[in-house]
């Protein structure tokens, strides 16, 4: 950050520093995530020694608790290993959602292994077996999927793909903030199979089907299946690489059943239109059938009918002038006084970060005088 | 809690999008990410709370403004920025105000 500043405070700004304002800015976090990786090394070491040591546990949770930032404590106990490039920097977050499930250290360490960037998402198993299931969906929102049951202890390397079938319960809300578009996402506790040796191609069958199992046959299950579906798609895309290998239990096959037999939905990246229900799904499906100039144009709703004659209105505006740049000047600051008389306008600001022209500027104080 | 207002800057976009680069690779996750940017914003704030020394005059023409949820918004036209050491005029420049009087 020190040298962020130093370079915070030269005035101007080009691509050449932008540049190297991202190598640093990664060349910061790279240190960081090595010493993440140092400590997943560690986990790792932990399962390939010991499994499922209460000591190691203890260690983990101890870690992992106050160790809210990345900077993680390195458990005492173990013996150094050559740091590893992996990161894991989500470490406090599963570890301690790990800890709460009651996860081994085996399994912590397994699930620090795995996420070398392969696959979309992560596996972590539990002590009783368990399955987390970390999804990141396509825009960084995080869905963590626990698998209750299965007394099956399931280790797959995520590389080789040798994914099991665990029962999904439950999928957690994002971890992440909820990004918008999916915030309707939130699947409904249900019991999902992955795949008995349907593979994933079939993930939103599997979605569906688990959406269908509690209430199977109900059309609403499949709005909220589908939405389901959406999320789980990404958790299936991530088995779809994964041969499923873990025997399937009575419930499981229950649901291969059920997947066969369910019609394939619509895959669903985006949670856009599974909020809402079918019928709105299948207005929206008119609406984009239409030209979407014409919805902009005329407005599918009133307020875009308005902004069109607003819009023209607007174009009235100045020239851009002599020199023509991408940069829309932008002063962000903050203001002291703001002060109007008739149409005189008086500004007194502090603290800011002016981008004119392409180039950056700050100051402490800024006064300005403007009229409307 | 210190604004999150300059995340819309030079600096701060390029963070975001390293810190995007990085978590599209799987080597930090999200939650990290957003770590890094609230210590972006207090370190940011505090530098130019505490480091930043000088004063700029400006002057233009007011196109729009905007007082909503405390935070001003002013698009400014032919506008002269004027510093001891340079003058620097723009067609357009948008700024947006935090309020600064409460600290």
């Amino acid at each position: 950050m020190s040298e962020v500043r130093e370079l915070f405070l030269d005035e101007g700004v080009d691509e050449q520093v932008l540049h190297e304002l991202k190598t640093l800015w990664e060349n910061k976090l790279l240190q960081s995530k090595a010493v993440e990786g140092f400590h997943s090394d560690e986990q790792a070491a932990l399962q390939a020694s010991q499994q499922q040591q209460q000591q190691h546990i203890q260690h983990v949770q101890q870690v992992t608790q106050p160790a809210q930032t990345q900077q993680v404590i390195l458990p005492p106990q173990q013996q150094q290993q050559a740091p590893q490039q992996q990161v894991i920097v989500r470490d406090p977050k599963l570890l301690q959602h790990m800890s709460a499930t009651g996860m081994s250290a085996a399994a912590t360490a397994a699930t620090l292994a795995l996420p070398t960037g392969v696959t979309p998402y992560q596996q972590i198993i539990t002590q009783q077996g368990q399955i987390l299931q970390v999804v990141r969906a396509p825009n960084g929102a995080q869905y963590i999927i626990q698998q209750s049951q299965q007394p099956i202890v399931l280790q797959q390397p995520m590389q080789s793909g040798g994914v099991q079938a665990p029962v999904i319960q439950q999928v957690l809300a994002p971890l992440q903030g909820g990004l918008p578009q999916q915030t309707g996402v939130i699947i409904q506790p249900q019991q999902i199979v992955l795949a008995q040796g349907n593979k994933v191609q079939d993930n939103a069958q599997v979605m569906q089907a688990a959406a269908m199992v509690p209430q199977p046959g109900q059309a609403a299950g499949a709005a909220p299946g589908g939405a389901a579906g959406g999320a789980a798609t990404q958790v299936q895309q991530a088995h779809a690489a994964a041969a499923p290998q873990a025997p399937l239990q009575p419930q499981a096959q229950q649901q291969a059943q059920l997947q066969a037999q369910q019609p394939p939905m619509m895959l669903q990246v985006d949670g856009a239109g599974d909020t809402s229900s079918e019928e709105d799904e299948d207005e929206e499906e008119e609406y984009d059938d239409d030209d979407d100039e014409e919805k902009d144009k005329d407005g599918g709703e009133d307020g875009q009918v308005e902004e069109e004659p607003l819009n023209s209105g607007d174009d009235v505006s100045d020239d851009d002038g002599g020199e023509l740049f991408d940069t829309e000047n932008v002063v962000v600051c903050q203001y002291d006084k703001i002060h109007r008389s008739k149409n005189k306008w008086k500004f007194h600001l502090k603290d800011g970060i002016m981008n004119l022209n392409g180039r950056d500027y700050v100051f402490s104080k800024a006064i300005g005088d403007a009229e409307w | 809690m210190a604004y999150q207002l300059y995340r819309n800057t030079t600096l701060g976009n390029s963070l975001q999008e390293s810190l995007d680069e990085l978590i599209q690779t799987q080597q930090i996750t999200p939650q990290l990410a957003l770590q890094v940017l609230l210590q972006f914003d207090k370190a940011i704030n505090t530098a130019l709370a505490n480091r930043v020394r000088n004063r700029v005059n400006f002057k233009g023409s007011l196109n729009t403004y905007r007082f909503c949820d405390n935070v001003w918004t002013f698009v400014l036209n032919d506008v002269e920025f004027r510093e001891v050491t340079d003058l620097v005029k723009v067609d357009k420049v948008k700024i947006v105000a935090c309020d600064g009087k409460s600290e």
